[in-house]
């Protein structure tokens, strides 16, 4: 008799006094590849981490490896949230500390991070690096894991599974911050591990999967269903369309007709130039879009808009019509505008809860340290409520689905009507309803005079509103054009 | 050059080391107004100068450095610090004579030399600041008449500066004028606009004297947050292993478990740290504490009475003066411990387990920061600078410990903090070695619950969680934490 490969029955997961997962079954077979999805919130991840072994759990669960299988006799769960530590094993880092320059190398190098992990699992480095063209990771033995992108990082922990090739892998989001080509050069990778014998298991609601796969299933009231195909999987409910709060129909104030201007804009680290010669001049009301690979720059253009990047002091910056390095305070350029990035997620107070990290958007601060005027507090109950985020407002933000914590923080990007939303990747790590719900969302904010920023990679899933387009390539302005109309 | 403190009228003495008043918001409207247009140069780019230079900076104020020549030459660290960052960086010639305030953040030991060779350049009315006051008080530098002397400490690392301004917030930060030199009256101001100019504001200011930050500043270092964490560790890993305790998880246990019990101090101060335990565990805890705090409070006030006449700081020059003789081989000798020697073991210790398992710390810290704070508050400094100094340094510093061990933790601190660490030290084993022959694994390394059913008397409970409770140090904590709430968590292990 064969065995199957995992065998779970009866399996409960509890989180503190939520019962995520009950009396859950299911049988994976040899040659079975299964792709889980459906809606969020509903214990997809927490399966995964148990199945890996991360979490506690009462019930059955076996992972039966094969022992004449040359794959190594693991479980690999690669998870939609990447979290890397510093040389000394502290993970206490905050968003802008990848533009500071400090001497002392506070986090390894690409390079020693994938030598350390080949010397963990008894690999070989030479096998990876066929990988690093095609995920472009050619320049891994100078960069710092603190100076990779959201989309880099995601790349990183792909790159390690797919050398790894263990007999279970179990991947979370897995196209998560990838741009097109990258997706596809995945599930070829996916479909050539299938075909080693490695047993798959994606989470994603994505409408494109490697061809391996082939069962499909989703998780209803803590158990597990299969259904025939991913068209079959549940769908978010949709959302009630509410009428804008009015505080937020009332065009804000602007401070001068052109938001951002850089001349010939150059930001290096050492040798490496991550922006070159970059003009650019956003003028009040307009909606861009900015564009480019991973690690093309586009995060770092915007952190000089946003007063997080110190070399905005050696360049030719203007914002809000006043010249960078004349006696503003970061706090002056940030009341201007509303931001929101994977990084910044990634770092955000996770101990905060909902209804603070809403309301810390008046302060532009990570967290909420003051205390609200009764007028704010109106307009905090206004924006909870148009975000449908009023019942879970004092749940701790890191305990809500990935969706409703990303519209968490849009709701505090827009929390005090300001003139420009900088909305770098907002959907990374979302599928596409949740896509389309935010985008909805950001289509209807930006009608009343808001000037936007957006960055994004998927043409299909972008607001309308967008209007002009820039994109980058290698830290070079590769164009600036007008959109005409997207579908 | 003679002892500052020591040339003074007691009179003066006790009024100075007494300076400590916690500052109202509202103190702090003009923002950085006092600072605006004005050129700021800062000495020295290591954590702290950077730190501190690319948040007065973001705060809209002229910064830049000057390094000794042979720094800029060599390119060394501090410079490519400097320059990375896009800063203006020159020699002290080049700079000092346009700054209009000096920020010497050099370490303690160069200050000397640093002032000797800044204080001839600098324009007559400028402002000199520091960030402790040794140079001032023990070693008694005479500043030109004309200088306004001020000191900024944010009592926190570099990096923590930094992390908690860019998200909005800011360190607790002690500021002083320093009375011999405030010629035109505009000490407090220029102080208070470059503590806003840090963030320092929002996060509870202490307005304090040189004096009382280097008195209380050297007693909290040597005593409960360098020396005493020292002992206690060297001393609960030796009992395990003699007990026959897994050396890998006594290392894992010692390394790790004075930053997870000190983040519940932090958090809820000594009682919120003590309310982790169960109600059996908590009753041993506290007579443990009651016992160490009698057995160690003599070397306490031996420690304070060294610190206030001088004593302690005459012996540490000497031994600068003898090319840190004393210092260096004692940094060799705790290099060498077991503790030191033993990696953490692979092994999983689940938060609760490290208040359990390390019953035996709990009560080491309870004692240590209680004491420290009561001899403090004897010895004439207020109980707020006696706060800062002792229960809120402690988390501080048992994060150091998680990193590397105690050769991290004294790598990181200040010389000065070093060289008295290891004298408490020595001084405080011998002293305990009766006590430890007492302890055994119960109190650290296995669960002290085990094999308990939990029962405790009523009354005793109340009457201990009582005098918890009722402490000075927690009453005055919960006023200075609220001020401070939203501090970020350390998240390590």
């Amino acid at each position: 008799m064969i065995e199957p490969v995992v065998h779970i029955a009866n399996l409960t997961v509890q989180h503190q006094y939520h019962v995520v997962l009950q009396d859950l079954n299911w049988q994976i077979e040899p040659g079975q590849h299964w792709l889980i999805g459906g809606r969020s919130g509903t214990g997809k991840t927490t399966l995964a981490q148990a199945i890996a072994g991360h979490v506690p759990y009462s019930g059955i669960l076996n992972v039966n490896f094969d022992n004449h299988s040359p794959l190594p006799a693991e479980v690999l769960y690669v998870s939609n949230w990447y979290q890397f530590t510093n040389l000394e094993g502290d993970k206490n880092f905050y968003y802008q500390q990848r533009y500071n320059k400090h001497q002392t190398n506070d986090t390894l190098t690409v390079q020693a991070e994938f030598l350390h992990f080949a010397k963990e699992k008894h690999l070989q480095f030479d096998d990876v690096k066929p990988y690093f063209e095609t995920f472009g990771f050619e320049n891994v033995h100078d960069t710092q894991l603190i100076e990779l992108s959201s989309g880099e990082h995601k790349k990183l922990q792909l790159l390690k599974a797919l050398w790894l090739k263990p007999q279970v892998l179990i991947i979370d989001q897995p196209y998560t911050g990838l741009d097109r080509q990258s997706r596809q050069e995945l599930n070829q990778a996916f479909d050539d591990l299938a075909q080693a014998g490695v047993t798959l298991i994606l989470i994603s609601n994505d409408q494109t999967v490697p061809t391996c796969i082939n069962h499909f299933a989703e998780i209803q009231e803590g158990q597990l269903f299969e259904v025939s195909s991913q068209a079959a999987f549940s769908r978010e409910k949709e959302r009630a369309r509410k009428p804008l709060p009015h505080f937020l129909q009332k065009s804000p104030r602007i401070t001068s007709q052109t938001m951002v201007k850089m001349s010939n804009v150059d930001v290096r680290y050492g040798e490496k130039e991550v922006l070159k010669k970059i003009s650019w001049e956003v003028k009040a009301g307009e909606k861009w879009l900015l564009q480019g690979h991973n690690g093309s720059g586009k995060s770092t253009l915007l952190s000089l808009i946003n007063g997080d990047h110190p070399q905005a002091y050696a360049n030719d910056i203007v914002l809000f019509g006043k010249q960078r390095g004349s006696g503003e305070s970061i706090w002056d350029i940030k009341a201007h505008l509303g931001i929101i990035s994977p990084e910044m997620h990634w770092y955000f107070d996770q101990s905060a809860k909902v209804w603070q990290s809403v309301a810390s958007g008046f302060f532009d601060s990570v967290g909420l340290f003051r205390n609200l005027s009764f007028e704010n507090q109106q307009f905090l109950d206004q924006v909870l409520d148009f975000f449908d985020l009023k019942e879970d407002k004092n749940k701790l933000l890191n305990t809500l689905p990935l969706g409703k914590q990303r519209l968490a923080l849009l709701a505090r990007t827009v929390i005090k009507n300001p003139e420009l939303l900088i909305l770098d990747e907002p959907c990374q790590g979302l599928d596409y309803e949740q896509t389309q719900h935010f985008n909805a969302v950001v289509d209807e904010l930006c009608t009343y005079g808001k000037t936007l920023i957006y960055v994004g990679h998927f043409e299909t899933q972008l607001p309308s509103c967008l209007e002009k387009k820039i994109i980058l390539d290698k830290g070079i302005v590769q164009s600036i054009e007008d959109i005409l109309q997207y579908a | 050059m003679a002892n500052y403190f020591n040339t003074l009228p007691l009179r003066d003495q006790l009024h100075q080391l007494g300076q400590a008043e916690f500052m109202n918001n509202s103190e702090f409207a003009d923002g950085v107004d006092a600072l605006k247009g004005k050129k700021i140069v800062i000495v020295g780019c290591g954590a702290q100068g950077l730190n501190q230079g690319l948040n007065l900076r973001d705060s809209g104020l002229d910064v830049s450095y000057t390094l000794r020549k042979e720094a800029i030459e060599q390119k060394r660290d501090s410079w490519k610090n400097a320059t990375d960052n896009n800063f203006t960086v020159g020699t002290y010639e080049e700079l000092i004579p346009t700054a209009d305030l000096v920020i010497n953040l050099t370490p303690d030991k160069q200050h000397t030399a640093v002032i000797n060779a800044v204080m001839p350049l600098m324009k007559e009315g400028a402002t000199l600041s520091y960030s402790h006051g040794f140079n001032i008080v023990e070693e008694g530098m005479q500043i030109r008449k004309d200088i306004t002397v001020i000191m900024v400490a944010p009592k926190c690392p570099g990096s923590e500066v930094r992390a908690e301004y860019v998200r909005g917030f800011g360190v607790p930060t002690l500021i002083a004028v320093h009375p011999e030199n405030d010629p035109q009256g505009k000490g407090w101001a220029e102080a208070k606009a470059y503590c806003v100019g840090t963030g320092g504001h929002r996060a509870g200011v202490l307005k304090s004297s040189f004096v009382a930050e280097v008195k209380s500043d050297l007693m909290g270092e040597q005593t409960i947050l360098c020396g005493l964490l020292q002992t206690g560790s060297i001393l609960s890993f030796d009992k395990m292993v003699e007990q026959g305790i897994d050396a890998g998880y006594a290392s894992k246990l010692v390394q790790y478990g004075v930053e997870v019990i000190t983040e519940a101090l932090k958090h809820g101060g000594v009682s919120g740290m003590m309310d982790r335990l169960s109600n059996p565990a908590k009753i041993k805890a506290f007579e443990l504490s009651e016992e160490l705090k009698d057995i160690m409070r003599p070397l306490f006030q031996k420690h304070q009475d060294d610190i206030i006449s001088g004593e302690f700081s005459k012996t540490m020059m000497e031994d600068w003066a003898n090319g840190d003789a004393n210092l260096l081989k004692w940094r060799a000798e705790t290099g060498e411990t077991a503790f030191e020697k033993t990696p953490a073991g692979d092994v999983k210790i689940a938060e609760q387990e490290y208040f359990d398992n390390y019953t035996l710390m709990v009560a080491f810290i309870r004692a240590g920061v209680e004491l420290a704070f009561e001899t403090m508050v004897e010895a004439g400094i207020k109980p707020e600078s006696a706060y800062y100094e002792s229960l809120h340094e402690t988390p501080l510093i048992a994060n150091t410990i998680a990193r590397k061990k105690l050769f991290e933790m004294n790598r990181v601190i200040s010389d000065t903090a070093e060289y008295g660490c290891y004298l408490f030290d020595q001084a405080c084993k011998p002293l305990l070695a009766e006590f430890m022959k007492t302890v055994q694994t119960d109190l650290v390394g296995k669960n002290y619950n085990a094999g308990k059913d939990g029962s405790v008397d009523n009354a005793q409970l109340v009457e201990i969680n009582d005098i918890l409770r009722n402490h000075e140090v927690e009453i005055v904590g919960r006023k200075l934490r609220q001020a401070m709430t939203a501090m970020k968590a350390i998240k390590t292990v």
